[in-house]
């Protein structure tokens, strides 16, 4: 019984794959008159069954959504010359996957990579440059935002097509800051401009609503707490790495300052407790919290949820860039690029067809801007049809505003967890102030040696 | 007195095992639950077991990704083969070591047992390395031979055949029987609770491996279950598609309770048997 059942499966599962077909290769060759394939290895998921054949980017949603469809329409428009290949990797682990394929040698040819990332591939030249390419493709740099310019351009060359900028947000329920009386005529938040102001507002909004004033994902998230840590300390001028990206010093006053502020907000009690990246959302949603601190990419959403009439947002949500407390405007920011990877599109044919495919993908930014994510292309970000989107005119700032860990420190995003980790043993967990800075430091500073070794 | 005292005893044991088992399934049947629940509903309620809306989309959207059979024949190709390739190697290998004399015997068992104190992590890069040299990237080969190497079904079966009389092999030898046709017509049947145990442990290692699989498959199509239905995630789904996720998940599921269904009476003889083995017990 045993033998049979493992044989029936073994000829049902042989017969499965042999009916699926062999894998079809890139086409390597540009000598043929065929349409050129090119690998595009990008994260936002799959969502077949919802756009799998729309080529209408208008019509869709969402970060997959959206992209899914120009995808589609650039096939269709190349149907006969161009066949992009899409290869969905998902997004925590996307860089090791990205890895394995390079030192397996099957290198895709355009990937998707936060420009966070792009130091370490810029340094390990695993990636074009392209600023004879964009040239050729039509595509002005001088159109780039600031953000998007500081985010490609290292060593005075253009390493990758700037996709978006997608930053810190404070996103507001209405109904319960109108409650606490800090709401204005018009309906908008009424922001602080201080700490002591945010402390006044949080105590204010709390003594009003019975609620805690914040929720942000301060629990097994330490991105989150990296984020709004770094926002704190770049909006006083501060600095944490050293010049050449080798080195973090924390013993600063700016540090100090920005702990202390996000210490009092919990220890108060203005923040949502234990809250994970969905909890923190749904205390939002559920009106459980005035002020959820989140990225671009939950807009959508939010804007969806505010329309269902049962909704604790209903017809009460607003969202502003991370409001200015200290001197200097300045958010956490990071940003989508596309790049070239080297080698994956050795051909000329392919190359070029890479290139068009970035040309394409340059010309509709603003339908990805759609997502939430701020344009990155100057034409859009100051465009009519973008400031016509809900909330853009104010977020679009975030452009120039943003700020984001210089390019010379290596692994960012390793960086950015070991920062957050240690904020929030500090801010959760109270962890002794100076053992805490001590050992981020120590954690970071042996990261970054690695990065050098 | 002393039947009753017992039998009271046996139901308390029984209804604490009963709660015991309901807070064991209890996060199944809540991930069986959202499965059934619409993306937008969950963004701000996962607690509601039975309310709110119900949903198929969830599923819909899983047999819609056209890959997606392709995974469960890749899942199923590689599952089946390393199995049988773990069973026959530490079979071969575990009668070695019970029954035979060579030189370097310990050493050799003591570098097996060794294996087992290795986490599979700390030779993933230069494993990796090496099959990515050897071409194997993205083949059925590359996915399937690392999994092979299986200390703990050496050791399994090793302990196995040591337990079984030496005598049922002296006698079959006497017959003439050659050691080869000793050890597949009359030691191989005995330790067949054995084998069970280890295809079971073997295919759901394999059937729910995720780590190796995304880096040595990266093309789509060339994706096991698990790496596949991982890939078609978007970057918030714990939050933004928590019903898909938990569809994806019971999906996955449901081959290996389907095989443990089948296998499960060898399971637990060759488990309860591992310990209490007698001359008697075939």
């Amino acid at each position: 019984m045993l033998r049979r059942l493992l044989l029936a499966a073994a000829a049902g599962a042989c017969v499965a794959v042999a009916g699926c077909g062999p894998t079809k290769a890139a086409d390597a060759g540009g000598a043929g008159a065929g349409p050129v394939e090119i690998d595009l290895m990008r994260f936002f998921g799959s969502c077949e069954s919802d756009y799998g054949t729309n080529t209408d980017p208008s019509r869709a949603v969402g970060e997959c959504g959206i992209l899914t469809s120009l995808i589609n329409e650039f096939n269709a428009q190349n149907k006969g010359r161009i066949v992009v290949n899409t290869q969905v990797a998902e997004w925590g682990p996307y860089y090791d996957q990205l890895n394995a394929r390079l030192v397996a040698g099957d290198v895709p040819a355009v990937a998707v990579m936060h420009e966070s990332m792009l130091g370490d591939y810029v340094r390990r030249k695993l990636v074009e440059p392209l600023d004879a390419g964009f040239a050729q493709a039509g595509i002005a740099t001088s159109d780039f935002t600031d953000h998007a310019r500081r985010g490609v351009v290292q060593d005075g060359h253009v390493w990758a097509l700037p996709f978006d900028t997608w930053s810190w947000l404070w996103h507001f329920n209405m109904g319960l800051m109108k409650q606490a009386g800090l709401a204005t005529a018009d309906g908008k938040p009424v922001l602080p401009h201080s700490p002591d102001e945010l402390l006044a507002q949080a105590r204010q909004f709390r003594k009003a609503t019975g609620k805690p004033y914040f929720a942000w994902a301060a629990a097994n998230e330490p991105s989150a707490n990296a984020r709004t840590f770094l926002t704190l300390v770049y909006q006083q001028d501060g600095h944490v790495f050293a010049p050449d990206g080798r080195s973090i010093d924390v013993h600063t006053p700016e540090v100090r300052k920005a702990l202390d502020l996000m210490q009092t907000l919990y220890d108060e009690g203005d923040v949502k407790p234990g809250q994970d990246y969905p909890g923190a959302n749904q205390s939002f949603l559920n009106g459980e919290v005035g002020t959820l601190i989140v990225g671009t990419w939950t807009i959508g959403q939010f804007m969806t949820e505010a329309k269902k009439p049962d909704s604790a947002l209903h017809a009460g949500y607003q969202v502003t860039p991370f409001p200015q407390l200290f001197a200097r405007p300045a958010i956490f920011a990071d940003g989508h690029s596309w790049v070239l990877m080297k080698g994956g599109s050795p051909d000329p044919r392919q190359r070029a067809a890479a290139l068009a495919l970035m040309r394409f993908l340059w010309d509709h930014d603003g339908d990805w801007a759609r997502t939430g994510h701020l344009p990155t292309r100057k034409s859009i970000a100051t465009s009519a049809a973008f400031q016509a989107l809900p909330f853009r005119r104010d977020l679009a700032e975030i452009t120039s505003t943003g700020v984001s860990i210089q390019s010379n420190v290596g692994t960012q995003r390793s960086v950015e967890n070991l920062i957050g980790e240690e904020v929030g043993n500090m801010i959760v967990s109270h962890k002794a102030r100076e053992k805490g800075l001590h050992d981020l430091e120590k954690r970071v500073n042996a990261q970054l040696r690695r990065n050098h070794h | 007195m002393i039947a009753n005292r017992r039998s009271g005893f046996d139901r308390a044991v029984l209804a604490l095992l009963c709660v015991l088992a309901f807070a064991w399934m209890l996060p199944l049947l809540w991930v069986l639950a959202l499965s059934f629940k619409p993306n937008d509903f969950l963004l701000s309620r996962t607690d509601a077991f039975l309310g709110g809306p119900t949903t198929f989309a969830n599923y819909l959207n899983i047999f819609q990704t056209s890959l997606v059979f392709r995974w469960v024949a890749n899942s199923a190709v590689v599952a089946i083969l390393q199995t049988m390739g773990v069973l026959v190697l530490s079979s071969l290998a575990g009668y070695g070591f019970a029954r035979t004399e060579f030189p370097g015997r310990r050493i050799v068992f003591a570098l097996v047992i060794f294996g087992l104190a290795i986490p599979g992590q700390s030779v993933f890069v230069p494993l990796h390395r090496l099959f990515s040299h050897w071409g194997l990237q993205n083949t059925y080969a590359g996915l399937v031979l690392p999994g092979l190497a299986a200390p703990f079904g050496v050791y399994l079966m090793t302990q196995y055949f040591r337990a079984i009389p030496a005598e049922l092999e002296e006698a079959a030898m006497l017959d003439n029987a050659s050691r080869l046709k000793t050890f597949l017509r009359v030691i191989l049947p005995l330790s067949l609770p054995a084998q069970a145990t280890l295809a079971i442990f073997t295919f759901l290692a394999s059937w729910n491996d995720y780590l190796w699989p995304l880096v040595i498959a990266t093309k789509p199509d060339m994706y096991t279950l698990t790496r596949g239905l991982a890939s078609t995630q978007t970057n918030f789904a714990q939050s933004e598609g928590l019903g898909f996720l938990m569809a994806q998940a019971v999906f996955a599921g449901l081959p290996v309770l389907v095989v443990y269904m089948f296998f499960q009476k060898h399971l637990v003889r060759a488990v309860a048997g591992t310990g209490t083995r007698s001359r008697g017990d075939k």
